[in-house]
């Protein structure tokens, strides 16, 4: 890392030398007048390569295991690539979307078969799916600048997506400052298994396209502070916008009883078909005597009306100079989109777009969690693992206004727990 | 862009831009032991973070903001 | 005293500063050798009495038992002041003549006692060359308070000695006191000499990297020898005057190459001060150096 300090170029060394020539004169003139001795030669560090192997287990209604290696080369000009390979496989059980009706019901997986779910309970589709994820980025600083370029492909059964991204940073104001500024362009396909339904129509019906497009464009600012020795702060913001097919092309909406509330029949959800999402975040890395407190805040709206607030914050506390514990909370809540509906009633005209993902309805969730890191081996530091545990706890209405009959006495957002836990075993050659 | 807004989003940029030159962070070069450390940053650990941004993007509406899209998924 | 063939050059062995000095002359002659270990021999030993802190009638003697009064110093021991105190000035106080107090609290031997924070407090008004009044050749140290020549002494001797061989013999030679150390000139053949750095993890058993010098001082700072075990944690031997606490997360090892071994102690010792910005430091003064 060079450091340019232009106010005081080599100013110790300077002084220093002024100094030694007064001390020393009086011995011989040889010292007084010497140049630094000619540098013995220093051969160019070599690349260094780091490989990260990650593995993610997560677990609620639905379990993911997902194994990742990364490459990264590290050339001594400050150039650098990575290159990731990551293979998730996600099996289990999704709500699809529908109320549960008081009486048994057979719902239509992704995949095809059949399941058979209790009464009272979320209705859920069954399904497996593996996805595979090639990612890449080189990065090459030039003076103050440096240039990322990245690239990223995926693929599962019934999702394609191929994306770029460039970035740029500059440092001003003797690295105290540094400004970014990236965009990213991502094309992306949807193959619903079974063909794409038409929406707000009955599960079944289809549009006869077996893939459809969508495209996002992302767009982000940042600026990131030196306010003291101890203390970096960074503020962003970012802007995207989403294009083609946004629906959930498995999730479907019950159309509900007036008076009794048990589901008579089920429409294929539908949600517009552009996005524009935008972000402003506010992040700070303060160092206490030994412990560093990381704390950021994110406030979150788009024009599909939801709007959220995260604050978030880790407390790093190292435990000896190898190794760390840091526990980490979380806190988010996020308003529901314009057209999620918990249910349609039946009698009343069907909207333009609607929804019943919980994901899309008013919720909170809460995170909590700690991060353990070590590097065996002391101060050589070839290798390092981390390891974190979390859990998220997310939260909704229940019982929604408007629900009837039934509904109203069943829990219609059955709290979600989620478990993960996420080795990274890093080592340096 | 009016006039007006035009020099007011000019003196905004100027202010934020020169209390990072001038008074607020005068931290000299013997003074960034701390703020060298590889954990004096954002983000510690690009891996783990970017399968935080993967979890909360498929169980909840919003979408990252600090970083790129890294990639699609079906997950939501 | 001791003069070896080894190779095509001579070592000179002798103890002196508290630790073991060699001296390497690149010639065939062993008169110019013998002459060459005897002039470090004799440099050594008179700034070693001189400027030691255990010997009353020594300057720094003189100066520590003089309780407040203000004493006369001679050229030689100015400069020496004089010096101090750039170092305290560039080093905003971290490096600081007067921090020796201290040595009372801690005592570096591989143990972890570690001292209360009340005897230490209690030390710290008795550090600070701010407190002193300097010029004139003239020096008054406030009562209870004291000075320590051992951060810049080794390096003033090595490079005292340098000059004194190099005005009677015309060959390249190393005077090496104790890590610190001066080569004056390539050997035979245009090579340089080779300069090994000690492996901080393992003392005197093995070296992690071999530095080419041909000419210049060189200088290490670092734990390896002294140092106390706190909580895992490994505390070197060099206080912070300001904390009167050892510095922390300082590399294991400094290594400073500089046209004269007194600049090239200054560096490293100012480098190990700032912890973990000793890289930053060194980068941007531009300096030669290893870390480990």
């Amino acid at each position: 890392m060079q450091l340019d300090a232009p106010e005081r170029p080599r100013a110790v060394r300077a002084k220093l030398r002024t100094a030694t020539c007064l001390l020393l004169t009086a011995v011989a003139p040889r010292f007084a007048h010497a140049a630094d001795p000619p540098a013995p030669p220093v051969p160019a560090s070599p690349p260094t390569s780091q490989i990260d192997l990650t593995g993610l287990f997560y677990s609620e209604r639905i379990r993911v295991l997902e194994p990742t290696m990364r490459y990264t080369r590290t050339y001594s000009s400050g150039r650098s690539f990575f290159g990731q390979v990551s293979v998730d496989s996600v099996t289990g059980a999704s709500p699809n979307g529908t109320l549960p009706t008081g009486r048994t019901q057979t719902v239509t997986s992704a995949s095809g078969r059949s399941r058979s779910v209790s009464a009272n309970s979320i209705p859920t589709v069954n399904f497996s799916d593996t996805r595979i994820a090639l990612d890449g980025e080189w990065q090459q600083p030039v003076k103050m600048f440096a240039f990322s370029l990245g690239g990223h492909f995926s693929h599962e059964k019934d999702y394609q997506s191929e994306g770029v991204t460039g970035r740029v940073a500059i440092d001003l104001n003797h690295k105290l400052t540094t400004l970014s500024l990236g965009g990213g362009y991502n094309n992306d396909v949807v193959s619903p298994v079974g063909g794409t339904s038409v929406g707000m129509a009955p599960y079944g019906e289809l549009t006869g396209a077996a893939s459809n497009p969508k495209h996002v464009k992302t767009a982000l600012v940042g600026v990131s502070q030196v306010l003291s020795r101890k203390w970096l702060v960074g503020v962003s913001a970012s802007l995207s916008s989403e294009d083609g097919y946004l629906t959930d092309p498995y999730k479907a909406l019950s159309i509900i009883d007036a008076t009794t509330g048990i589901p008579l029949a089920q429409v294929s959800e539908q949600r517009p078909d552009t996005r524009q999402r935008r972000s402003v975040q506010g992040d700070s890395v303060y160092h206490f005597t030994s412990n560093i407190l990381y704390l950021s805040y994110r406030r979150y709206w788009d024009d599909w009306g939801i709007g959220s607030h995260t604050i978030d914050a880790r407390y790093r506390l190292p435990v000896t100079s190898a190794a760390f514990v840091e526990p980490h909370v979380r806190f988010y809540t996020q308003t529901a989109a314009d057209f999620y509906r918990f249910g349609l009633v039946q009698g009343a005209p069907l909207p333009q777009y609607a929804t019943s993902d919980y994901r899309m309805a008013g919720l909170q969730s809460v995170t909590l969690g700690a991060t353990i890191g070590f590097a065996p081996g002391g101060r050589r530091r070839t290798s390092e693992w981390t390891v974190r545990a979390e859990y998220v706890g997310q939260f909704g209405d229940s019982s929604p206004p408007g629900t009837v009959g039934v509904q109203t006495r069943i829990d219609l957002f059955p709290a979600v727990n989620v478990f993960s836990m996420v080795v990274n075993y890093r080592f340096n050659r | 862009m009016k006039n007006h807004q035009r020099r007011r989003l000019r003196s905004v940029v100027a202010l934020i831009l020169c209390s990072g030159a001038a008074g607020c962070a005068t931290v000299k070069p013997w003074d960034r032991d701390l703020l060298a450390k590889p954990e004096m940053q954002f983000v510690t650990c690009a891996q783990l973070h970017a399968i935080d941004e993967h979890v909360y993007f498929s169980k909840e509406a919003s979408l990252g903001g600090s970083s790129l899209a890294g990639g699609g998924c079906g997950c939501n | 005293m001791s003069l070896k063939r080894v190779e095509d050059y001579f070592i000179g062995r002798f103890t002196a500063m508290a630790g073991p000095c060699e001296i390497l002359v690149d010639t065939d002659s062993p008169p110019r050798g013998e002459r060459a270990l005897e002039l470090a021999r004799q440099e050594a030993r008179r700034i070693e009495r001189k400027f030691s802190r255990y010997l009353p009638d020594s300057e720094v003697g003189r100066i520590n038992g003089s309780q407040g009064q203000p004493v006369r110093v001679d050229e030689e021991t100015a400069h020496l002041l004089d010096y101090a105190a750039t170092c305290y000035e560039v080093s905003e106080g971290l490096f600081d003549i007067t921090s020796g107090v201290l040595r009372r609290a801690w005592k570096f031997d591989g143990s972890d006692r570690v001292p209360a924070e009340a005897t230490v407090a209690g030390l710290l008004p008795y550090v600070g060359w701010g407190r002193v009044a300097w010029g004139d050749r003239t020096l008054a140290l406030p009562a209870g308070m004291e000075i320590d020549l051992g951060g810049i002494g080794k390096e003033y001797a090595v490079d005292r000695a340098a000059s004194l061989i190099a005005a009677e013999i015309p060959d390249a030679f190393v005077v090496n006191f104790g890590g610190d150390l001066y080569a004056s000139g390539p050997r035979r053949g245009g090579r340089p000499w080779n300069i090994g750095v000690d492996d901080p993890e393992r003392t005197g058993d093995a070296t992690i990297a071999a530095i080419p010098l041909t000419r210049g001082g060189l200088a290490t700072s670092g734990d390896a020898r002294r140092y106390i075990l706190y909580r895992g944690k490994r505390l070197g031997h060099i206080l912070n005057p300001k904390t009167g606490w050892p510095v922390e997360g300082a590399p294991r090892s400094v290594t400073v190459i500089a046209p004269t071994c007194v600049e090239a102690g200054t560096l490293s010792t100012l480098a190990y001060l700032r912890g973990p910005g000793a890289r930053e430091f060194l980068e941007a003064e531009g300096a030669q150096f290893r870390i480990a």
